[in-house]
């Protein structure tokens, strides 16, 4: 009956499984809170081999994921400025702000701040910023870092460059073995490794099945719905979800539903979203615009094989080294033109993100090439993710704008 | 000779060594291998900010790319660079020069694109040899890609003439600590750099020359040996400077910060010398000069031993021991006060300040922070904050 009044009433239609989101989000922040009492929490990165820790009975929580929350309940400005009141300057990364202020006001922020840290666990596959922000957050917090460094890999990851960060994972056993008087398992290893691979299929399954069309899912959707696999791969109630979220795509793609009710023209994202203002995916599900696909979300890919504790290690190192933004602009250009064609897509949007150097600088020669490649148009809006001080709506729509008038 | 007079001789240098038939190598991160590129019979060349040109060409590059590689790529876009058979970009050290390399490829893909990339954690011997085999792959590459093969013999006297160039460029920077009027901060800062950009005999021996004649100036040289080993080798304790040296003695920080650009601001100032400055802990000066020299039976391990010894770089893993060695310099070299630069849209500058910043405002230190972009497009707002803060020195 619900989903009956919005096909008829909305431009967009909400996922039934998105409320589950609330309740695992619930359960986060009470192990979170439990685990930091307890003297065994971490902080870790969204690209970090999160398996190891899980494993090892360590609990985890994410900066990043806090700073969307934050960005999405839109107090970006205020807390990213109790970060720049301490001399970080607004030209630094929002996530990173957002993390230092929060740290440093937790009280004044109570949905985004997260419980105390023992340990900080950092890789920077996804970027250079995580070392320093880290370093930040120690300075503050008392609790020391690891840094697991996967240099930026070109082309085929090279035997030295797998050997150094083999040993940057058994330094990270160590470190959690000696910080936390922990060991890891075969088994639990193992188990952990499954759940997480299990996961991970099932959330490319979905992103999969919006090459259907209309697409079962729009930007907003897998945005919003990544954020178990992120934070939760390689435990048993985020397999769950996703079976969850898996079935009602599968269902959606049965009945030829699309997340967009009048599916008209297919766009691809690219970059992370600007967490404060996701109605701008649903002001242009109105005229129609869905996005099947978006480079962020397909960040998380393949599954572990290994048998034991060695062997996974040995695959870990290949899965997080070439993870897409550690592997250069022409790895990105190639994963953007592929999923031009897969999902059969009409244009793109480059969301030209000022906090993120690493996903962001190269875009304007990216654009060129995936045009002169694909054939189809594409525009770079530029601003911020949780800083909406960067974020200019009006100039934004005119670009866009500027750009669907190509499809008319 | 002005600091603009011995760039302008670094420049017509580097293009006498060109034009002889040598071919040279621009590099974009200071800690780059010196000797590697030497023993490759190449000519290494730091390439620098130019402060005449602007940050240009936002179809390449946006607004928030940092200052120091829009400034590079617009001397590129110009050919204001020097003439060079490749480039040698730092992988991993930050995202801006990592990004800026993917670009370049794609908008110069004339250009004989080198990279290597860097190890960032603090795991010694893991590190090295990632950063060893990097220099064997970048030698093999400039070998089969510009057809001149790393000669051992080439090797062993570049090493030489890489450490005689740093012990007379430490010399110099010793020599400043204990009487800094002997040699203006702009003249060291230029010998630096001069010899860094177009680093032939002439440089050295400009280096060679300037070394020895503070020495005999200063009175000082059973001093100097003493101090050498104890910042080498991080005892700070005991470099035990002479009671009554003149107030006040500033320290200079920053990561990619040019000392050209330190050196003009203070030249603007009115009835103020630069001997204030006794020091600085830039990439391009003290932390270069202070890298010790490559030591061992495998080129590729003790070159890459030699890089990550260089004293703390804010691309690098552990700022908890950055801020310690930072304390630990201030207050064995009677530091007063600190100026922090920080190149706008930097990462690793604007990171570390506030630390550096909390770090010395414990040690009840005055510290002045300036934001600082390759084209000083603010050179008289940052000559007054300089102002203000000698006044501020001078008045406790």
């Amino acid at each position: 009956m619900t989903e009956e009044r919005e096909k008829t009433e909305k431009p967009y239609r909400k996922l039934e499984t998105q409320a589950f989101l609330q309740q695992i989000a619930f359960r986060q922040g009470f192990e979170a809170l439990e685990a930091s009492e307890n003297g065994r929490l971490t902080w870790v990165t969204s690209g970090f081999p999160v398996e190891i820790p899980i494993a090892m009975d360590v609990g985890v929580v994410y900066p990043e994921q806090a700073g969307a929350i934050i960005g999405a309940q839109k107090i970006g400005p205020e807390v990213c400025g109790y970060a720049e009141d301490l001399g970080y300057s607004q030209e630094l990364c929002s996530y990173a702000r957002a993390s230092i202020g929060s740290t440093q006001r937790p009280d004044d922020v109570p949905m985004g701040s997260l419980p105390p840290p023992q340990a900080l666990l950092a890789c920077n596959n996804i970027c250079g910023t995580v070392l320093r922000w880290y370093d930040a957050i120690s300075e503050m917090t008392g609790a020391p870092v690891f840094l697991l460094d996967t240099p930026p890999v070109e082309g085929e990851q090279l035997p030295h460059h797998r050997a150094y960060v083999r040993n940057g994972l058994n330094e990270l056993v160590g470190f959690l073995s000696s910080t936390f008087n922990t060991t890891l398992e075969d088994d639990k290893f193992r188990n952990v490794a499954d759940l997480s691979s299990n996961a991970i299929n099932l959330w490319t399954n979905s992103l999969e099945a919006c090459k259907n069309k209309p697409s079962p899912l729009n930007c907003a959707d897998r945005f919003l719905t990544m954020a178990p696999v992120v934070s939760s791969r390689g435990t048993e109630h985020c397999v769950e979800f996703y079976e969850m979220l898996f079935a009602e795509v599968e269902d959606r793609v049965k009945q030829n539903i699309g997340a967009v009710g009048d599916e008209k023209i297919r766009l691809l994202w690219d970059n992370i979203p600007p967490w404060f203002i996701l109605r701008f995916f649903n002001q242009l599900a109105a005229r129609g615009v869905s996005f099947p696909a978006d480079t962020y979300t397909h960040a998380w890919s393949g599954a572990i094989e290994g048998v034991d504790v060695s062997s996974i290690l040995d695959e870990m190192v290949g899965m997080y080294s070439n993870v897409y933004l550690n592997k250069g602009l022409n790895a990105k250009i190639d994963k953007m033109c592929q999923l031009i064609k897969d999902y059969d897509l009409d244009g793109f949007i480059m969301f030209s993100v000022r906090s993120c150097k690493r996903y962001s600088l190269g875009q304007m020669a990216s654009k060129e090439i995936v045009t002169e490649r694909t054939g189809v148009p594409g525009v770079i809006i530029e601003g911020d993710m949780v800083d909406s001080r960067l974020f200019n709506e009006a100039q934004i729509q005119t670009r866009v704008d500027a750009l669907l008038e190509m499809f008319v | 000779m002005t600091f603009d007079e011995v760039i302008e001789q670094s420049k017509v240098e580097l293009g006498e060594m060109v034009e002889s038939g040598r071919l040279a190598i621009g590099i974009f991160y200071p800690h780059a291998p010196y000797e590697l590129i030497l023993a490759h019979g190449f000519i290494p060349t730091l390439l620098r900010t130019d402060s005449n040109i602007g940050g240009a060409y936002e179809t390449s590059l946006q607004t928030f790319a940092c200052s120091l590689i829009r400034n590079m790529y617009s001397q590129r876009e110009m050919n204001q660079l020097p003439e060079v058979s490749g480039f040698i970009f730092p992988g991993n050290t930050c995202d801006s020069l990592q990004n800026l390399g993917d670009v370049w490829r794609v908008r110069f893909p004339e250009d004989n694109v080198f990279r290597l990339t860097y190890p960032v954690a603090d795991t010694s011997e893991a590190s090295i040899r990632f950063l060893a085999e990097e220099l064997r792959l970048l030698s093999e590459k400039l070998s089969n890609e510009l057809g001149q093969p790393f000669f051992d013999d080439e090797y062993s006297k570049a090493v030489d003439f890489m450490q005689s160039f740093r012990e007379a460029a430490q010399t110099l920077y010793i020599v400043r600590l204990l009487v800094p009027d002997i040699i203006t901060y702009s003249s060291l800062a230029s010998l630096v750099r001069g010899f860094l950009s177009a680093p032939g005999d002439g440089a050295l021996e400009r280096v060679r020359t300037a070394a020895k004649q503070v020495v005999d100036e200063s009175g000082f040289r059973e001093d100097i040996e003493r101090i050498r080993k104890g910042i080498l080798t991080h005892q700070f304790q005991d470099i035990k400077l002479p009671p009554n040296l003149p107030r006040p003695r500033i320290a200079v920080l920053g990561g990619m910060t040019e000392p050209e650009a330190i050196a003009k601001i203070i030249e603007i100032l009115p009835k103020t010398s630069d001997s204030v400055i006794v020091l600085d802990i830039l990439s391009f000066g003290f932390k270069t000069v202070f890298t010790p020299p490559p030591d061992g039976s495998d080129p590729f391990s003790a070159m890459a031993q030699s890089i990550l010894a260089s004293p703390g770089e804010p691309t690098q893993e552990g700022l908890r021991n950055r801020v310690t060695y930072l304390k630990d310099l201030i207050s064995n070299l009677n530091i007063h006060g600190l100026i922090v630069c920080e190149q706008s849209f930097c990462d690793p500058d604007e990171f570390e300040t506030p630390s550096l910043e909390k770090a010395v405002s414990e040690m009840n230190l005055p510290i002045v922070r300036l934001p600082i972009d390759p084209e000083l497009s603010d050179l008289s707002r940052l000559g007054v904050r300089i102002q203000s803060f000698l006044e501020q020195l001078e008045s406790e």
